[in-house]
């Protein structure tokens, strides 16, 4: 382009020049949080070893550094279970949505159903956190005692609920506010598919549900990014996940009763955690675990993008 | 394209005149006094802070509830700002080590209200031990009999406590916990008394945290057959049920200005005599005090001041304090206490011990 035309190649330089600094903040943004996580979280480490990782137990000690015991393994337990509840509800959900906005309804319907979903995708977390206090922890109470009575030979169910504050909660919650994003991804993909494979397809006489499964299987790489940004922003979550999961320091083996998760165990001992030697560099730590689960997950998903931008 | 560079150029431009603007300062005259700490004085601290500026408009005060520890570490330590709210006393070792330098201001009274949710039952009577019990998960059921016993003629259901409990590190923890290990007969341990503790209750499935008094009203209110601890000021707000503790001399009493006074008073003879002395034994004084008509989860918000300032801060602080101090008990928000008369006489020598420096 700069070659084709010599007389704005200058200016079209500096323009790209001057957006060198704004980029690159971004950029060392992320790698300075990488660092400080990693350099507040190693001393942790160094004096608790891997047990901080392995240990069950939260057993704070605001005196003696050697009579606490931090484990987070509950806690990356819990972040990973309520995340991979999310995606397992949120992906049906978001693939029918997809379809049905895509094929089935009418363009006005259509497009109220579009920027609704996009309204959902940037409504502040703490109401979604207030809602699920208020109203979904309170109903899904006698629905997980109804559970525990009838399945409670499984270990998932096998615990007694307090009130719908569980591990369960928290990830449908989490399904709820990730459907946008995974929709989006998902409808992005599909909408780009040519239309004369769909032409071919029908020509075919294959029925709705041949097309649909024929046109999803094309966009399986762009499905699989939605789930993995989907993972990612499920597992970062933190408000809305502290007010259901019921923080209670468990290992999530009963998903129907309170666990915790790592975001919400931050945000819950992070504001006096300097009362406690090495809590802090725990609490560091645990970020330091989120981040990179958070960075493989967006890291793959972008991967799985391009790979299906590629293809179609 | 040109149009696009003198456009961000621009916008850089403004952005930096902006950020010179935003630092470089207030008016002339004009004194700034910084504050953080304590979340619990917050509400308060602020309704004092709004009359008092309203009279003093050349003074601007700020604060920040980051939680008590915070602002003690933020005020001594880091030194960025310049007084903390703090609901526990310096510890004896903090108070050796800025003996002279600090004065503590115990400003307001403050008590935990145990809160349950029964549907039906609208009076119960709990003690230090059956509290202690359930927190550690030993009492399971509202019709055990440890707890009938002390509720004759109430229908107690046969139903599983939910015992709700602060998810963050607290300060109304740590006066709920040191409450247990004193009036418990030794149930609960004394390793469990802190900001933060491992809630035994929790490995039985039946133990829920959340965070700030907020999120354990709003627990204890959506949660049926449930229990929890809030600040009195929450659970007045919330509108929750408050449950009759017994206190050291066997009575049972709800939180009220009156027994939170006496507890109060009651503790008079562990406080020094003046607010530059040593605080650190007060709390342990208060709560789970002897004598009559007290309420046993009792506690003390203070203010802690710098004795010396720059003379500009230095004069706005003596101001501030002796506004608290005289005036102050016409601006309490519902649900603190004011300290009684005998504390105030102790406040009032604070004023004195500020100075130029």
């Amino acid at each position: 382009m700069a070659q084709k035309r010599p007389a704005e190649a200058r200016s079209d330089k500096l323009f790209y020049y001057a957006l060198i600094p704004f980029a690159s903040t971004a950029f060392l943004i992320i790698l300075l949080t990488l660092f400080v996580l990693t350099a507040k979280g190693l001393p942790a480490l160094e004096f608790y070893g891997l047990k901080v990782l392995t240990s069950t137990r939260w057993l704070p000690n605001e005196f003696d550094p050697e009579k606490a015991v931090y484990g987070l393994l509950p806690a990356i337990a819990g972040t990973l279970v309520t995340a991979i509840i999310a995606v397992v509800i949120a992906l049906p959900l978001s693939l029918s949505l997809t379809v049905l906005v895509e094929e089935l309804a009418p363009s006005r319907v259509r497009d109220i159903l579009s920027s609704l979903v996009d309204v959902m995708a940037g409504m502040p977390t703490i109401v979604y956190g207030v809602w699920g206090i208020g109203f979904l922890a309170p109903i899904l109470a006698p629905i997980y005692s109804g559970l525990q009575s009838t399945l409670g030979s499984l270990p998932l169910f096998s615990c007694e609920p307090t009130g719908g504050f569980s591990i369960l909660t928290a990830g449908l919650l989490l399904a709820i506010m990730i459907i946008p994003f995974i929709f989006a991804v998902v409808k992005e993909a599909y909408r780009a598919i040519p239309a004369t494979y769909r032409e071919a397809a029908l020509s075919l006489g294959m029925t709705r549900y041949e097309y649909t499964r024929l046109l999803m299987g094309m966009i399986k790489p762009a499905i699989i990014a939605g789930v993995l940004l989907g993972f990612g922003r499920a597992a970062s979550e933190t408000v809305a996940v502290a007010l259901v999961v019921g923080n209670a320091f468990n290992l999530p083996l009963c998903i129907i009763g309170p666990g915790i998760t790592v975001s919400s165990l931050i945000a819950n001992q992070f504001g006096e955690a300097n009362l406690y030697p090495l809590m802090q560099n725990v609490l560091y730590l645990g970020g330091l675990v989120l981040l990179v689960l958070g960075l493989a997950s967006n890291f793959l998903g972008i991967l799985m993008l391009t790979r299906v931008r590629v293809r179609v | 394209m040109r149009i696009v560079i003198i456009g961000i150029t621009l916008i850089a431009v403004l952005a930096i005149a902006v950020f010179i603007l935003l630092t470089a300062g207030g008016g002339e005259g004009e004194v700034r006094l910084v504050g953080s700490g304590s979340t619990f004085i917050y509400p308060q601290l602020q309704a004092w802070i709004q009359a008092f500026t309203q009279a003093n408009s050349n003074i601007l005060i700020e604060y920040t509830p980051t939680g008590s520890g915070a602002g003690q570490a933020q005020m001594l330590v880091d030194k960025t700002v310049d007084f903390a709210g703090s609901d526990p006393p310096l510890t004896r070792d903090q108070y050796e080590k800025y003996k002279g330098q600090v004065v503590q201001i115990p400003v307001i009274l403050g008590a935990v209200a145990v809160v349950y949710n029964i549907p039906g039952v609208n009076e119960l009577r709990l003690n230090g031990e059956v509290l202690a019990l359930i927190y550690l998960g030993e009492i399971e059921y509202w019709d055990d009999p440890r707890i009938t016993e002390l509720n004759p003629g109430v229908n107690l259901p046969h139903e599983r406590i939910v015992a709700i409990h602060r998810s963050d590190s607290s300060g109304t923890t740590h006066v709920f916990t040191l409450f247990l290990s004193k009036a418990s007969n030794g149930a609960w341990p004394q390793d469990l008394v802190g900001k933060s503790i491992e809630w035994r209750v929790d490995a039985t499935g039946r133990g829920v945290g959340a965070k700030g008094n907020q999120g354990v009203a709003q627990a204890v209110q959506a949660t049926e057959f449930s229990l929890g601890y809030v600040e009195y000021s929450y659970a007045l707000g919330a509108g929750l049920k408050m449950a009759y503790i017994e206190n050291a001399a066997g009575e049972f009493l709800q939180p009220t200005p009156e027994s939170i006074q006496a507890a109060a008073r009651a503790a008079l003879p562990a406080m020094p005599d003046s607010p530059a002395g040593d605080w650190s034994g007060v709390l342990d004084a208060v709560v789970y005090a002897e004598g009559e008509g007290v309420y046993p989860i009792t506690s003390f918000s203070f203010l802690i001041f710098w004795t010396e300032y720059p003379q500009d801060k230095a004069e706005a602080v003596k101001k501030f304090v002796n506004f608290i101090l005289n005036e102050g008990d016409n601006y309490i928000v519902e649900g603190y206490v004011v300290v009684p008369d005998e504390v105030k006489e102790i406040n009032r020598k604070a004023v004195e011990l500020i100075r130029t420096g």
